[in-house]
């Protein structure tokens, strides 16, 4: 054990010594990989550490007494919710401790005043479901029912059913935070009141040093509780039906309704999300890509297998699938209405609606983001866009051309772009590419595209979310700001003096390409010495 | 094997070295299915890792913890041996992993125990005890082996001849009289003749569990030929453990299929089902009572007939000859529902995880022997869910859930009752 007894020993104190533990066995337990969320890449492989130690605090308070114990002995630590996104949640230096905030697992909800407040240890399919009892929904992002809310709402946080309300920022409201020294700090109306319903706060917003388009993973601290904004639903129950693995949410008609468009081109698509925005119609929409049917038709990974060798480029991009929800909010005659609306707008652009089954097995409370590895064994979503359609559309592109270079190890798509979708009525695109590859090969080709995509930003002048967090900071950071990797590291320095909030983030990329030799070469940036 | 041939033999881990590396540590084995999830209560499935809270009691855990003894990185410890079997092997882990994914979460688990034992660190003492007991005496309670049929009583008829070998099984046997009396009685009443073994043993369900494999086949073995030499047709278990063994561990053991044993395995809750259909037995007696069906584990979602498999894993881990996977969808989980609606007075009421996303009595797999503390406390999570709804009664399929949830229920005040479905059947049908 790395960390030193007397430090265990006050650590213990804290929690009680049922929840501590520098076993090896139970750290082994928190391993990334091998697989996972980008795991079984160079990147974790080279930056990921068991952890020496694991704790498991109940309340904000053991919280903030074990992030003081850390800053007195200079224990780096990392906060740690489920472990669902990866390789980068994950401890990534020696004698670390991890907080495993799964303890945490408080729900309170206003219904009258529509917000929940939830701890790090509650995920979002429990959520939704005291949600939905209560007439409200939350949108369940990209990494699924089983991440926890608040994890993902720092981090990522959306999905189709973002068409409506974007980004997740928003529905931050009152917040509790763990600053890197220990310090509380309490953000929104919750700085004035024992009252969580506004997001803004006395002064400057200080949900800034939570996240931007992304979050970094828990370098400015832990959020140990949140209020997040719920949203009003229709009344009527989705009602669950089926057995593993057919298991899915049968939706009442005259409510709730997906509806499946065959359109003739990309552009009839962005036109259509146009369009539908102008309206102000729909619940959700994107893209599909036709390797989500393909996932969704399959029932194991060797029929999927079997599905997909019969595409073609040709078959891939001449696929316009657009996937709307529709949901009678106020009213059965709002649904009506949408429907005609929207049936108008297809019709006119050209498009045909499909048969669409009457239940939803993903978006409501899944996102079904487990499903992603049945293809390969392996997954990362490498880059998403939040800027405009016009901008994020030929962003997919762009990366579909790049990849053939590195493919295999990469997964043969034949050029599929990514999909895209909008958010906020139309007021933002969204685009995001996702790359899978067999694990079992040489797998450095993932790890040079995922960071020639950063170039190729940086080249076309693609704006992308996870060019700060994401990838190596000196790369991006003159390249954008021109200094914003001063301004971070700045505000890292100054939350963390003794840099041991989830160390080396935010200069984890940085350090996987010195770390990892078959990088080196791609390194035509200057950086100082990292620590 | 990440590559190249492979089988579902779970005597080699490397077997399952492919499926233990790709866990994604999505976290599907511990919640309940997302679609079924009842919020923030009663929300996970896994018993291990709710109660013991570190990842390494989860699957995602130990699937970590199984790639770093395939590679010799993890010493035998007693938390390492706690952490295998600790664990009443459920299969909810395995169905929340098939959800999605084609990993083979439950034949992993067991052959890690399997490999413990041939490293000689397996089983737990307590484990050891009771197959010592099961070797000698042929039961696992270490009772006088001619007490085995005690349990009959002269008004039960028994034939010397017929299609239908009713298995008692050791609990039946020497500690729940009442369901092996309540079984034979319904079949009586039903007028369908059964015979017993001339000389039954243990099923050996213990043994196979806790990874003593050679054992566990032995007794396949030998009990496989004493039915084979009945001429039995069909083989009646009222014990879902057993029903799992011989349905499913027994071929397994053997490398054969379900279908190659010569007798189709049968529990009581599927023939009870059919002869109702058939009007051939009829529930006519009301039972008053508001009361909640407990989905035995190896009944429901561990229940799927095993058919060998072995072939080639290649690229994108795809492996051929196709392998249709068991993914618990074709367990018995409507039967039991079934009877229970078809007897008058009574009120069906469902937890809020039901069917593939039970939570687990406890008891099986040597959790009881070896920790019978969790043993306890996931019976006491399991009948407060019960009573969360309401219920005055819980139902189970097995003599193994009963006694646990009896057990917990008395030292609780016995508010709960607790049957075992046979027992209800003969109220229905006894005047």
């Amino acid at each position: 054990m790395a960390i030193s007894k007397e430090a265990y020993r006050v650590l213990e104190a804290i929690v009680g010594e049922e929840y501590i533990s520098s076993d090896p066995v139970v750290c082994e337990g928190y391993r990334a990989g091998p697989g996972g969320y980008e795991c079984g890449l160079g990147y974790e492989r080279v930056m990921t550490k068991l952890p020496a130690c694991v704790i498991m605090p109940l309340t904000t308070e053991e919280v903030q007494k074990i992030v003081r114990v850390c800053n007195r002995y200079k224990i780096p630590y990392a906060p740690f919710s489920t472990g669902w996104y990866g390789a980068r949640t994950h401890c990534h230096v020696d004698d670390e401790l991890l907080i495993d905030l799964k303890r945490m697992n408080y729900c309170e909800i206003d219904e009258r005043h529509l917000y929940a407040v939830v701890e790090s240890g509650v995920i979002y399919s429990q959520l939704q479901e005291e949600a939905m009892k209560r007439g409200c929904y939350i949108i369940v992002g990209g990494g699924g029912s089983q991440c926890s809310a608040i994890a993902n709402m720092l981090g990522d946080g959306w999905s189709p059913l973002s068409y409506r309300i974007g980004l997740p920022h928003r529905r931050i409201l009152g917040t509790e935070l763990i600053l890197p020294d220990g310090e509380l700090v309490r953000l929104g109306s919750l700085a004035l009141q024992d009252d969580p319903f506004w997001g803004e706060g006395l002064g400057p917003d200080l949900r800034g040093l939570l996240r931007g388009f992304t979050g970094h993973r828990g370098f400015l601290g832990i959020v140990t509780r949140m209020a997040i904004k719920l949203l009003p639903f229709q009344p009527e129950r989705l009602e669950p039906s089926g057995i593993s693995p057919h298991t899915s949410l049968q939706l009442p008609p005259n409510r709730v309704k997906w509806i499946n468009f065959t359109m003739p081109s990309k552009e009839s698509m962005k036109q259509a999300m146009f369009e539908m925005a102008r309206a102000e119609i729909g619940a959700g929409c994107t893209k599909v890509p036709i390797f989500w049917r393909a996932i969704a038709k399959a029932s194991c990974k060797e029929e999927f297998w079997d599905i997909w060798s019969k595409e073609s480029e040709e078959t891939i991009s001449s696929f316009h699938l657009l996937r709307v929800l529709l949901v009678g909010f106020g009213s059965e005659e709002q649904m009506e209405y949408e429907e005609r609306v929207l049936n108008d707008i297809i019709t006119e652009i050209g498009g045909q609606a499909r048969r669409t089954r009457p239940s939803d097995e993903s978006w409501f409370k899944n996102a079904d983001s487990a499903g992603m590895w049945l293809m390969c064994g392996s997954y990362v979503s490498v880059d998403y866009v939040i800027e405009t359609l016009e901008h994020a559309i030929p962003h997919g592109e762009n990366y579909a051309k790049l990849k053939p270079k590195y493919t295999p190890p990469l997964m043969p798509d034949y050029g599929d772009p990514g999909w895209f979708q909008s958010f906020e009525l139309g007021h933002q695109g969204y685009s995001e590419f996702l790359v899978y590859w067999d694990p079992d090969v040489n797998t450095d080709g993932v790890d040079f595209f995922y960071l020639e995509t950063s170039k190729e930003n940086i080249r076309k002048r693609f704006y992308t979310s996870l060019l700060g967090s994401h990838q190596p900071l000196y790369l991006t950071g003159p390249a954008y700001g021109p200094n914003y990797h001063k301004w971070l590291l700045a505000v890292k320095d100054e939350f963390d003096p003794n840099f041991i909030c989830h160390p080396p983030v935010p200069l984890n990329h940085d350090t996987f390409v010195e770390r990892a030799p078959w990088m080196r070469p791609m390194k035509d940036w200057k950086s100082p010495k990292l620590p | 094997m990440l590559k190249g041939k492979v089988s579902l033999d779970v005597n080699s881990l490397d077997n399952f070295e492919y499926d233990m590396s790709k866990c994604i540590k999505c976290k599907g084995c511990y919640w309940v299915d997302h679609i079924y999830m009842p919020g923030m209560d009663f929300s996970t499935r896994c018993p291990s890792a709710t109660r013991y809270l570190f990842d390494s009691y989860g699957a995602y855990g130990k699937m970590r913890i199984g790639i770093a003894m395939l590679e010799g990185r993890m010493e035998y410890t007693d938390e390492l041996l706690k952490t295998l079997y600790a664990c009443p092997l459920c299969g909810a882990c395995d169905v929340g992993c098939k959800r999605n994914l084609d990993l083979e979460i439950e034949l992993s688990l067991e052959a890690l125990r399997i490999k413990a034992v041939k490293d000689g660190k397996g089983p737990m003492p307590a484990h050891k005890r009771v197959a010592k007991k099961i070797i000698e005496k042929h039961n696992r309670f270490g009772s006088p082996h001619p007490n085995r049929n005690k349990w009959l009583t002269k008004d039960i008829k028994v034939a010397a001849k017929a299609d239908v070998l009713y298995f008692v099984g050791c609990s039946a046997a020497y500690v729940n009289p009442e369901i092996a009396r309540a079984t034979a009685k319904i079949l009586n009443a039903a007028g369908t003749p059964f015979m017993l073994m001339p000389d039954e043993w243990c099923c050996g369900n213990m043994l196979y569990s806790v990874g003593m494999i050679d054992e566990a086949r032995e007794l396949a073995k030998r009990n496989i030929e004493a039915v084979r030499k009945t001429g039995a047709k069909t083989l009646l278990l009222s014990c879902a453990e057993g029903y799992r063994m011989w349905k499913v561990d027994y071929p397994k053991m053997l490398n054969i299929s379900t279908d190659d044993l010569g007798f189709k395995v049968v529990h009581l809750t599927e023939l009870v089902d059919e002869l109702i259909k058939q009007e051939a037995l009829k529930l006519t007696r009301p039972v008053e009572l508001r009361l909640t069906y407990h989905d035995s584990c190896s009944l429901s979602r561990l229940s799927e007939p095993w058919n060998p498999w072995k072939g080639e894993r290649g690229e994108w881990g795809m492996v051929s000859p196709r392998l249709d996977r068991r993914r618990g969808s074709g367990g018995v989980y409507q039967q039991p529902r079934d009877i229970l609606n078809a007897i008058p007075g009574v009120e069906l009421v469902e937890m809020k995880r039901m069917k593939e996303n039970a939570f687990c009595c406890g008891a099986g797999r040597g959790t009881q022997e070896a920790f019978p503390d969790f043993a306890a406390w996931a019976a006491e999570q399991r009948l407060f869910e019960a009573k969360a709804v309401g219920a005055e009664a819980v139902v189970a399929t097995c003599p193994w859930c009963k006694d646990n949830f009896a057990k917990v229920a008395r030292q609780n005040g016995g508010e709960l009752k607790i049957y075992d479905i046979s027992e209800l059947i003969l109220a229905s049908i006894e005047a």
